[in-house]
């Protein structure tokens, strides 16, 4: 009988045990499927990156050169390999930025060129960043002589410089195309994440929601899955954008250099082109200022959307007055 | 205690032995993961040229891989060659020694990459503290905006444009080499002055590509070490505003910022590579434009080993450095 | 007596971007007299160290004074500018923050920490900056050659007294100290706190405890303010809020102190213990468990050594031949201070760890030979862990009901509706009602004390036999503990299920175990029921651990 009156006590010392802090309202309905607790959540991390104004400018620049690259069989005036007009004139009002030594449109170019640069950017970033998880979180959460072995190779390859990397690989591999290159740029690109990520999983394996995972009979797959990896989004998708951004820009200096397969149109092989041909000369601005200037803006786009992303992952970066 | 700073010093020699000795074997392992035989292909282009002796064909096959050959005793011929700089012949510049090319560009290189890096990373840093302390003022927001965009510039295409605009447009500065073509290499007043008047430009595209990261990275850890209780508590004992922000907050961020300078190194040297060919700058990032684009390929493994073997060198100074500045590598 | 310090309706505010400013205090007004010792108390959230801060002009944003003035020595200091206020701070008022871990550069010696004082106050000719520095260091009673140190090579009391004796260097008029003790060791919290009682009866100067601890608080202060909900509700001398107590909340406070120590202790919401009647035994012999379940744990002879970290150092031995038994339905507290090898006790008996020699058992399996999955997950649906920090013992994505059904799929037979039923049911044994509501939350919707109770219904999923908790209320709030403990009680009783309770807090200890082990450095020096030991301790570890203890009594 002094059972019921302890536990009379302690279910009202419950409800006195401090304000709910997010208000009475709270939504059964909502918080029991997992699907839409998923999509509130994902909801929430962009309302959060959308409120800082530069990240907002970063997603609207990224979609509008994702958007005019889809939509450059209905955007782009001529077609771009088609060599029918006069040869490198200055920007008109028929050629918006002039024309290539080969007669070619140069805004023609630059939109449908958009689509090998974004591509190469969002799979390279997405493969490396697959890679830097996998890779991450194993070598974080195992605690063996493996994992010293790991992190050998992983600094290995953190200090290898990666662009002269890149370069000799693919001279090797002659013109092999946009395969090779997202090859090589995943292949020198995924150490820096897993060294990042690797630390992050080593923080939140030693709290104690991960022990108590275990103790709640749960798999290490599962609390890989379930307990870490949940935790930390926000840094995968940070090292996304970074790896998509150092992904466009390698993919530019390849091609830049000859590496690519030169007779498809992007950005880094209009420059090649351009610099072949001798614009410099012939004082050709555009042809040369525009390809580079969207590689640009691509890297700027996704490098401002990562000031958004950082404020879901650090608080003491969050924007705020000093 | 001495003692164990000692052992941290010992134990970063250690590693970068190893290190050392791993990024050689990549080097050696490299040529002979990829299709085709890079080896016979350059034997028969060196061979276009006049015979070739066996102690060439020797080294380039411990360099670059015979299918048929017994793997051990070409690496031990290769760890020889490479101890004593035997890379065998270029065939793009023939009949010059690779060693020979290299060592020529090399130290056009290691001067212009070693010197900008280092004003860069200064500045980097002097700026990017300068930000966090000033944090939201219109000094930072600025600072956080142009360095977000100079990051994201291919450093190929600043360089491209400064060569446009500055070289050609305006005519202030040479457009290409690392000297004038009149001019003798030594150690003259003039021939310096000449030389530097050369690498301006390829100096600050190098130093605006690369200055973003460090001016991000300080400004990132120094908000980090802003927020520590060791500089409230300084600011409650009333020391100066500059003590406070120099040698506690800057000073503690300087160690994390230190360690990735090391890491975005082989970046601004990767960068570099690129901005050498546009200025037709004589160091080993045009030599490794001509390797490629001539499939030189015994030439181009020995830049590239030279690169890592110089990134793997700054790193350990690096880390040296970190020891001597971090009294907690001494317990 | 002159007064010192006058704060006049002083309200701040943390801005908030898309919110309304919080108001953390409110509308504060006190005085303090010069020499005056006063406590300053309050639970977290109260408004205290937000308090101090603003006192010391050290509010930072989004923290702001929004009203009100602090006048020191008649000067109204929230208005000057920063280098009145810098100049000010030498002779002024000096802060000693919490976690005095952190509060020093580690790069730069302790002897450069006071250079740097006196270089930007001058209050110091250069030529006597040693022998300055020499003196204060002494006064905390450390030793000189704490000056050639780093931060980095020092214990975490021995740097809080660095701290104070880097805030005594300005010669201040009023010292903050805020929770100067909080985040150390309970002897060394002990000894540092007897640093300052003396400090300030030696110099004079007037000073502010900020605490969470009443008991500390009435230990050294002469005057109390008892803070709560960013308001000063009480502001009596210590005497009379020990004896005379006006406001409820403070008498709500004081009614949740105890002295272990005492014949009869009780705090609200706790049964008295009927201490003639605990049961259990715990001699040095593993006694042969007579239930019929044999869910008995028995630890013979236990040891375990950590190898050397690094060469050249040496291996630690945590736990030293350590025996004992807990029988069904036995609650056994395991004493002692950080470091004396409590946890790793836990992490053993748990199977997290393996033991370097001696052996464990539960119900006759050997729980130091368990290498299977298959083996420790049979166990642990029989001894479950209740974690210390409530706020990192939940994952913060998940919610309560995720939470806890994943141990019931995982160790039970109910699926679907049964399991959802089962978890209900979890959350009302945890008092946590309505249970539907609480399911639906995330961690950060709940209270520190809530958080604990999901905490305690994950261990009960598995139908467990032996619980072991790990410092469960250390972390919340005096009042909060109560609820906790009480939960844990009877629980056990009910339930039936033995309890070993780590802790370093000997009055919860006395609270809620029959018996009790006092653990230092590996080796049990003093095991008995626990009233007894409390009451009547005979090893010296033992006394001084009680000795720690604040005794509610005013040191007038």
């Amino acid at each position: 009988m002094t059972n019921s009156i302890v536990s009379t006590g302690m279910q009202t010392s419950a409800q006195g045990d401090g304000n709910d802090p997010q208000g009475p309202q709270v939504r059964t309905a909502r918080g029991q499927n997992p699907v839409l607790r998923a999509l509130e959540v994902i909801g929430k991390g962009f309302r959060t990156v959308w409120e800082v104004p530069k990240a907002r400018f970063g997603l609207i620049l990224l979609a509008l050169i994702v958007l005019s690259t889809l939509f450059a069989p209905w955007l782009s005036p001529y077609d771009p390999k088609a060599g029918d007009f006069e040869a490198s004139i200055g920007p008109s009002a028929q050629h918006w930025l002039g024309t290539t030594s080969n007669g070619q449109d140069v805004l023609s170019q630059l939109l449908w060129g958009g689509r090998v640069s974004v591509m190469v950017a969002m799979v390279s970033g997405l493969l490396s960043t697959c890679i830097a998880v996998l890779v991450g979180l194993s070598w974080g959460y195992i605690r063996s002589f493996a994992g010293e072995f790991v992190g050998f190779i992983v600094n290995l390859f953190l200090v290898i410089p990666s662009l002269p990397l890149m370069i000799i690989i693919a001279a090797y591999l002659q013109n092999g195309g946009m395969s090779v290159i997202i090859l090589v740029i995943v292949l020198t690109g995924w150490a820096w994440g897993s060294r990042v990520l690797r630390s992050q999983t080593q923080s939140l394996r030693s709290r104690d929601f991960v022990t108590a995972a275990a103790f709640s009979g749960d798999s290490s797959w599962r609390i890989i899955f379930h307990e870490i990896f949940p935790n930390m989004l926000s840094l995968i998708i940070n090292n996304f954008f970074g790896a998509a951004t150092s992904g466009a820009l390698s993919e530019a200096g390849l091609e830049f250099l000859g590496l690519g397969d030169s007779t498809t149109v992007s950005w880094g092989t209009m420059l090649y082109w351009a610099q072949n041909n001798n614009v410099i000369l012939t004082g050709q601005w555009a042809l040369l200022l525009a390809p580079g200037l969207m590689v640009a803006l691509l890297a700027v786009s996704m490098t401002f959307i990562n000031f958004g992303v950082d404020r879901l992952s650090n608080p003491r970066l969050r924007e705020g007055k000093a | 205690m001495k003692g164990r700073h000692v052992r941290y010093f010992f134990g970063k020699i250690g590693l970068f032995f190893v290190t050392l000795w791993a990024a050689i074997t990549v080097n050696f392992i490299l040529p002979r993961m990829m299709p085709g035989s890079p080896a016979d292909a350059a034997i028969a282009k060196l061979s276009q040229n006049g015979p070739v002796t066996p102690e060439v064909r020797a080294s380039i096959e411990a360099q670059l891989g015979m299918p048929k050959g017994n793997l051990l005793s070409q690496y031990w011929q290769y760890l020889g060659d490479v101890v004593h700089l035997n890379f065998g012949v270029s065939y793009s510049n023939f009949p010059q020694n690779v060693s020979d090319l290299v060592g020529a560009a090399l130290p056009w290189t290691l001067t212009l990459v070693g010197l900008v890096t280092i004003i860069s990373f200064i500045i980097g840093t002097a700026l990017g503290a300068l930000m966090a302390w000033k944090r939201g003022t219109a000094v930072d927001v600025t600072g956080t905006i142009s360095s977000s965009f100079l990051s994201a510039f291919p450093s190929f295409w600043l360089a491209l444009m400064l060569l446009f605009f500055l070289g050609y447009k305006a005519g202030i500065f040479p457009t290409s080499g690392a000297y004038s073509s009149t001019a003798i290499p030594n150690f003259s007043m003039d021939f310096i002055s000449d030389a530097v008047e050369h690498s301006i430009l390829p100096a600050l595209t190098i130093l605006l590509t690369s200055l973003g990261s460090y001016v991000m990275g300080m400004r990132n850890t120094m908000i980090n070490t802003l927020g520590d209780d060791y500089v409230t508590f300084a600011e409650a004992n009333g020391l100066r505003q500059r003590t406070v922000m120099l040698k506690y907050a800057a000073r503690n961020a300087l160690l994390p910022n230190l360690t990735s300078f090391g890491l975005v190194l082989g970046g601004v040297v990767g960068g570099s590579l690129l901005v050498e060919q546009v200025f037709n700058y004589p160091g080993v990032g045009l030599l490794l434009y001509q390797a490629v684009t001539n499939q030189d390929y015994p030439l181009m493994q020995a830049i590239f080993l030279m690169i890592t073997i110089s990134v793997l060198v700054a790193n350990f100074i690096v880390d040296i450095l970190y020891g001597v500045l971090d009294p907690r590598t001494r317990r | 007596m002159m007064e010192l310090l006058r704060v006049e309706n002083l309200s701040v505010e943390y801005d908030s971007p898309d919110q309304e400013p919080v108001k953390a205090v409110e509308d504060v007004s006190f005085s303090l007299d010069q020499g005056e010792f006063v406590g300053l108390v309050g639970e977290s959230g109260s408004g205290k160290s937000t308090l101090g801060f603003a006192v010391t002009r050290l509010s930072k944003p989004p923290a702001r004074i929004s009203k009100g003035r602090v006048l020191f020595g008649g000067k109204d200091i929230t208005t000057l500018s920063q280098e009145e206020l810098r100049r000010q701070r030498c002779g002024g008022f000096a802060m000693v923050l919490q976690s005095g871990m952190n509060a020093l550069n580690p790069v730069r010696t302790v002897r450069k920490h006071f250079v740097d004082i006196y270089k930007a106050h001058g209050n110091v000719e250069k030529k006597d900056y040693e022998a300055h520095s020499r003196q204060l260091v002494e006064k905390v009673g450390l030793q000189d050659s704490v000056l050639n140190a780093y931060p980095g090579e020092l214990s975490g009391g021995m740097r809080q007294r660095v701290s104070i004796s880097l805030a005594l260097a300005l010669e201040p008029k009023l010292m903050v100290f805020d929770e100067p003790t909080t985040a150390l060791d309970v002897l060394v919290q002990h000894e540092v706190m007897g640093t300052i009682r003396e400090l300030q009866k030696q110099e004079g100067f007037t000073a502010i405890l900020i605490s969470h601890d009443l008991g500390v608080v009435l230990e050294s202060t002469q005057r109390v303010l008892v803070m709560h909900n960013g308001r000063i509700v009480e502001d009596a001398p210590s005497e009379r809020i020990l004896t005379d107590p006006q406001d409820d909340y403070t008498k709500m406070l004081l009614s949740h102190y105890g002295d272990p120590r005492a014949e009869h202790v009780s705090v609200p919401g706790l049964k008295p213990r009927d201490e003639a009647a605990a049961s259990g035994s715990v001699g040095g012999t593993p006694s042969q468990a007579d239930d019929e379940e044999d869910m008995t744990v028995t630890v013979t002879g236990v040891s375990k050594i950590y190898p050397a970290r690094k060469r050249g150092e040496d291996s630690v031995t945590a736990v030293n031949n350590v025996t004992f038994t807990l029988s069904p339905g036995q609650s056994l507290a395991l004493v002692g201070a950080s470091g004396s090898g409590k946890s790793t006790i836990a992490k053993m008996l748990t199977g997290v760890e393996r033991p370097t020699s001696g052996n464990i058992t539960l119900g006759g399996r050997r729980v130091d030979q368990m290498k299977r999955r298959k083996d420790l997950r049979s166990l642990r649906s029989d001894i479950q862990m209740i974690f210390q920090d409530p706020y990192s013992a939940l994952n913060p994505l998940h919610t309560v009901e995720y939470t806890l059904t994943r141990p019931i799929l995982n160790y039970t037979d109910l699926r679907g509706d049964d399991a959802r039923r089962r978890m209900l049911e979890l959350l009302d044994t945890v008092g946590l009602t309505p249970v539907e509501q609480y399911a639906a939350k995330l961690p950060h919707q709940l209270s520190g004390g809530q958080r604990q109770r999901v905490v305690i219904a994950r261990a009960l999923a598995s139908n467990p036999h032996v619980l072991v908790a790990d410092e469960p209320v250390s972390m919340l709030d005096m009042t909060l503990r109560a609820g906790i403990l009480a939960l844990l009680d009877d629980l056990r009783v009910r339930l039936n299920v033995s309890m070993l309770y780590i802790t370093h807090d000997l009055l919860s200890a006395r609270l809620i175990t029959d018996s009790i082990m006092v653990l230092n450095k590996g080796t049990v020096v003093e095991r008995g029921q626990t009233a007894q030991v409390l009451q009547h301790p005979e090893n010296d570890y033992t006394i001084k651990l009680l000795d720690a203890i604040p005794s509610l009594r005013t040191q007038a």
